[in-house]
């Protein structure tokens, strides 16, 4: 016992450390998968949703809680604030449920050197976390909608949406983008990362059961945090989006300024990339383009 | 693909490192840059809820126009605006394709671009409140309101490392496709070409996170030279380092004009 509190003992700077690496390391990749385009075919989407293999394999190697937070911190800020993307309220439903499902991840291994037990926590990472959102996700349907079971396969597609895109999600980005990419990662950073943190490397010697992992502390965590997701999501958006399906407003006015708008989002889209395309070239005419 | 592919190559490393730090620090003289950081977060309240409770389109189409000058105003970078208009755009379409599957008809456009409407006023707003302001407002007004130190910090620091992180990953990035080899054929839509750059992106991870932990290790150092974690729970070294955040005149100019705008569009309506 003494020597499990050993391994949670972490002076001041190292949690910041800790922080600071997850922080900055995972913002980056999201302000890279941000740019990369997704795939598309019909309702299926290949898309990198997130490089989970960064966060998931620092929550490894390194103190789990704060890795988690770090991470979570650093999409907010990179890969929302800074691109402009910020969603307010909502964000918050995204930082509980994916520091939660780090956290989890990396309090299941308890030797990095293992790559099954680290398989299996990463995949299992990701699966907490894309069920948290589609729980979320088909609970706004629900709450949106007033009478749901009215409109005809409405409840049903939803359902099937939401499950396709969390297999999707699962076996296609969390396969290629966390269980591959950790397993490859963790044994060969573990003994190497920790000394350039001035910190001794997690002990693999000693050992819990299941039953010490997922104690109470972490179940109670994991209940209150969904809870919190929940209420943060349901919050942001519970006069949202499908209520708008009840369409009698049509009739009221005209639809011809909801096209003014979406034709000036596409005008201003095009012009941006005309002139970052006509900036460029004159850039490359000087002989200063970059590539 | 290829049109992406094309656009793709438009958008280099250099540029992207290049608007970054013009949204962070390019645009500090504009009329909404030197307001307080607690106004706009108010105004961003206001304009980041609010419409989703607004069903009246001419009061959301006035909102938009409103924050298209506010937009223009606080100059935001051009990269900005196109990953919004594409999100947005790409989002519509896409819940409009998935409505159609389950028995949608024309009908279904109509909530959807009030739908997109409400989510450009409000994507608008948050880029204008919160690219108007350079990082270390930003950073003061979230402390100022109560943020833990943590996240002012981690603001501050994204800022000014992430330029130089990019740079890094994408110099681990070209040295592994000087020392790699590229695939000889793309593939069916480019799937050779796509699998391996995807493979060099997440390999290009391990050399920087051993970069970064060294630089996390002397970052950490440095705060702590300068006594950072107990700075940030003592509440007269947050007071001295946050006297200069002071309501003025045009703050409360600008909170009344925005305030009259909206009430003139309500009563128009």
């Amino acid at each position: 016992m003494s020597l499990m509190k050993q391994r949670y003992v972490l002076t001041q700077s190292q949690k910041m450390m800790v922080f600071i690496l997850s922080m900055s390391l995972y913002g980056l990749s999201n302000m890279i998968t941000e740019l990369i385009p997704a795939f598309r075919f019909g309702s299926i989407e290949l898309s990198v949703e997130y490089f989970a293999f960064i966060p998931l394999t620092l929550c490894i190697l390194f103190h789990p809680l704060y890795a988690a937070i770090g991470a979570s911190l650093g999409e907010v800020i990179f890969g929302e604030i800074m691109l402009g993307q910020f969603g307010g309220l909502g964000e918050l439903e995204k930082f509980l449920a994916f520091s939660l499902a780090m956290f989890i991840a990396g309090s299941l291994v308890r030797d990095p050197k293992n790559r099954r037990q680290v398989g299996i926590a990463a995949i299992t990472g990701v699966a907490i976390h894309q069920m948290i959102s589609s729980m979320v996700d088909i609970g706004k349907v629900w709450v949106g909608i007033e009478e749901l079971e009215a409109v005809p396969g409405l409840a049903e597609s939803v359902v099937v949406i939401e499950g396709v895109s969390f297999l999707n999600d699962v076996l296609f980005s969390g396969i290629l983008f966390a269980l591959l990419p950790t397993m490859y990662l963790v044994p060969r950073l573990y003994g190497k990362i920790e000394p350039l943190l001035g910190m001794k490397p997690r002990d693999n010697k000693i050992r819990y059961s299941l039953g010490q992992i997922l104690g109470p502390r972490v179940i109670v965590l994991s209940i209150v945090a969904a809870c919190a997701a929940l209420i943060a999501e349901f919050m942001a958006e519970s006069d949202m989006a499908l209520i708008e399906w009840d369409a009698d407003f049509v009739d009221t006015y005209g639809d011809w300024f909801i096209w003014i708008s979406i034709g000036a989002a596409a005008l201003v889209a095009l012009v941006t990339i005309l002139v970052m395309v006509s900036r460029r070239r004159n850039a490359g005419g000087k002989g200063v383009s970059h590539g | 693909m290829e049109q992406v592919r094309k656009l793709l190559d438009k958008i280099s490393v250099e540029q992207i490192k290049i608007e970054l730090l013009n949204t962070a620090y390019g645009n500090a003289d504009t009329l909404l840059a030197r307001l307080d950081p607690r106004t706009l977060f108010i105004w961003y309240l206001f304009f980041g809820i609010a419409p989703w409770f607004i069903h009246q389109e001419p009061v959301l189409l006035g909102m938009f126009v409103f924050m298209v000058i506010t937009t223009v105003m606080s100059r935001i970078s051009p990269l900005i605006i196109a990953i919004l208009c594409m999100g947005l755009l790409s989002q519509a379409g896409y819940m409009l394709v998935a409505s159609w599957f389950f028995g949608g008809n024309w009908d279904t456009i109509m909530p959807l671009a009030v739908l997109t409407l409400k989510l450009s006023v409000i994507s608008l707003a948050s880029v204008t409140a919160f690219c108007a302001m350079d990082p270390e407002k930003l950073s003061d007004g979230l402390l100022k309101i109560g943020a833990p130190a943590k996240v002012s910090f981690g603001i501050a620091y994204g800022y000014r490392m992430l330029p130089n992180l990019l740079d890094e990953y994408h110099h681990i990035f070209l040295s592994f496709r000087l020392r790699g080899k590229a695939p000889e054929k793309h593939g069916i839509l480019y799937w050779r070409s796509v699998i391996y750059f995807v493979k060099i992106a997440v390999l290009s991870f391990y050399p920087l996170l051993l970069s970064m932990a060294k630089r996390a290790r002397t970052t950490v150092e440095a705060l702590e030279t300068k006594g950072f974690s107990y700075a940030g729970y003592d509440a007269e070294v947050r007071r001295i380092k946050l006297a200069h955040l002071r309501m003025q005149g045009r703050d409360y100019l600008f909170l009344a004009i925005s305030a009259l705008y909206v009430v003139l569009l309500f009563s128009l309506t």
